[in-house]
């Protein structure tokens, strides 16, 4: 039978290139992606999407929903964000959403959330919150709050309805203290209250056992530091301290502590054996105790911009240290030598600066036919021949669709990446093929094989190319994860070779 | 809507005077964490730039700018330090 709303809808959504031609019938649709669209309404037969799902009409003009939407009794999941919202839709109550993403609109009004019991997720970011008392339903399942960006100035009243909070982010709100009602929040694993105008938390803030938790940019003077039994992660950056001490009792599994910028004195030991990550840069610290080896776990050591003279030799006995930021300090020979003994994998002391990335003149092909050379010793399928790797460089840089980066310290060519233009039927346009990219080794574990692979990125979406490729020796341990860790992903695929002539 | 060359000459950050371009450069030039690549381009220790610093930082590793997203955020704070400084 012929369903004149659903040819209608269609219609509508096809325009927008929302649904593809194989949907029959409105109840194909689950998902639908409306986004970016410019839409200032929404058509009413879009209440016979009776099992829809999941819906996104981010980034669009909206300031309402119809009411036929109440039909939408399987949407669990709205995306709003980006519209121009100055209320929540009284529609939701109709809706059982579990998730909720309605930020970066305009709106102060959410009185609607009293009768959304079942949401889980909400992000309220970047809105015109002046509060949030009493505005959730009593018993609501609501475990990730983002109110982030907000002008809300207390939350006295507001914790109360937050009881199953798993995630609570706070951050970029007027804040000034973390009331004694924070207690209730028995669930808690993640709380953010950084950049608020805190200056007092209370006692009960210490007995959550709350696992991560960021107070920094706030205006907090004076702390004592005290049980917090869960506590893995702590950032207090960026408060400035008059007092700060850290009880014995203080967070006994504590994996990261930073308090950088925080005009600390004194270099403070948290009693957790279990630390990882210790910052406290940019402070007036003068001495690093001799204690500090009691971190066996310590890989991450961040002491910048102090006035440490003498560093202890037991940091040389951290042997799980691969990082570590000394730079601004007044370091004696002696300590420089500590460091040297311990010989972190990844120091600003031995890092070059003025490393720039620039495209490869002609001037420097022969560097990178020499540079070519320290790659294919390690890549076992190609030999090492300097007139060959110089010749195919040269020809490369005279091709057009190539581009050819090198990272330079002066006139030295200390690494090199190179991509060319293929075309993809499977992609139906131009792809990049990103080849040659290698890095000196007294020049590795600076960040530039990185700075090459972003810099040739950007340059390959200037291009509008669909996708950049690679290939990687499977041997090459060290490049597999270097990639992988840049967001490339392995295909099915695999390279043959034939030998031509 | 800005065009890309409007929105790389937006200015992000008032403490180190950097626009949007400059604030690119910057971080396509160093392996610094956030943090300190951050400082490189504030000069300071405020967080008042930090959210659209951070975006622009996340794109750079993951080597796709967004540049109506990184003017969004850009007026987004404007809109607030208007609104905070009317005594909100």
């Amino acid at each position: 039978m012929y369903n004149y709303e659903w040819d209608r809808l269609k219609t509508w959504l096809d325009q927008y290139g929302a649904i593809d031609e194989s949907i029959q019938s409105p109840q194909e649709i689950t998902r639908l992606d409306l986004s970016g669209n410019n839409l200032r309404s929404l058509p009413e037969s879009i209440g016979i999407l009776s099992h829809l799902l999941v819906l996104n009409l981010s980034n669009n003009k909206l300031n309402s929903l119809p009411e036929v939407m109440k039909n939408l009794s399987r949407l669990s999941n709205l995306d709003i964000r980006r519209n121009s919202f100055t209320q929540l839709p009284d529609i939701l109550e109709h809706i059982p959403l579990r998730s909720l993403n309605a930020s970066s609109n305009k709106i102060s009004d959410i009185s609607v959330l009293a009768q959304c019991p079942s949401l889980r997720v909400l992000d309220l970011s970047s809105n015109l919150l002046e509060n949030i008392d009493n505005v959730f339903a009593p018993d609501n399942e609501l475990r990730t709050l983002n109110v982030s960006s907000n002008y809300i100035k207390d939350m006295k009243n507001a914790f109360s309805s937050l009881t199953k909070i798993v995630r609570l982010n706070l951050n970029g709100n007027l804040i000034t203290e973390i009331p004694h009602a924070i207690g209730v929040l028995g669930e808690i694993e993640e709380l953010d209250i950084t950049d608020n105008r805190l200056q007092t938390i209370d006692e009960a803030f210490f007995a959550l056992d709350v696992e991560r938790v960021d107070l920094s940019s706030n205006r907090l003077s004076s702390l004592h530091l005290h049980s917090l039994e869960s506590l893995e992660e702590i950032i207090l950056d960026e408060n400035t301290f008059t007092s700060l001490s850290i009880d014995e009792s203080f967070a006994p599994y504590l994996k990261e502590f930073s308090c950088e910028s925080c005009g600390l004195k004194e270099f403070l030991l948290p009693a957790s054996n279990a630390l990882e990550l210790l910052c406290y840069s940019c402070n007036e610290i003068q001495t690093v105790p001799d204690a500090i080896e009691k971190y066996v776990h310590l890989s991450w050591l961040d002491i910048d911009g102090n006035n440490i003279e003498d560093l202890p030799d037991s940091l040389a006995n951290l042997s799980y240290l691969n990082t570590l930021y000394v730079n601004g300090n007044p370091l004696s020979e002696k300590s420089k030598k500590i460091i040297a003994i311990r010989n972190p994998e990844i120091c600003d002391m031995n890092m070059k600066t003025g490393i720039t990335i620039q495209k490869a003149k002609e001037s420097d092909l022969s560097q990178m036919a020499e540079l070519l050379s320290v790659l294919f010793a390690i890549e076992t399928d190609f030999d090492i021949d300097f007139d060959k790797q110089y010749a195919g460089i040269k020809q490369l840089y005279e091709y057009e669709g190539v581009d050819l980066l090198v990272a330079k310290d002066e006139y030295i060519v200390v690494g090199m990446i190179t991509m060319q233009r293929l075309i993809s039927s499977a992609e139906g346009g131009f792809v990049g093929q990103i080849e040659d990219l290698v890095v000196k080794e007294e020049y590795r574990k600076m960040g530039i094989g990185s700075r090459l692979i972003n810099k040739m990125r950007s340059i390959a979406q200037e291009y509008g190319y669909k996708r950049i490729q690679l290939a990687a020796d499977v041997d090459n341990a060290n490049a597999l994860q270097f990639y992988n860790r840049r967001g490339f992903h392995k295909t099915h695929l695999s390279i043959y070779h034939y030998i031509v002539s | 809507m800005k065009d890309k060359q409007e929105i790389l000459k937006m200015e992000i950050c008032e403490c180190g005077e950097k626009n949007v371009a400059e604030a690119i450069e910057i971080f396509q030039n160093t392996s610094l964490p956030f943090k300190k690549a951050k400082k490189l381009v504030t000069e300071c220790n405020k967080s008042c730039c930090r959210a659209a610093l951070m975006k622009i930082y996340d794109m750079k590793q993951f080597g796709r700018f967004d540049y109506d997203e990184i003017a969004f955020v850009i007026e987004q704070r404007l809109e607030r330090l208007k609104r905070l400084s009317e005594g909100v």
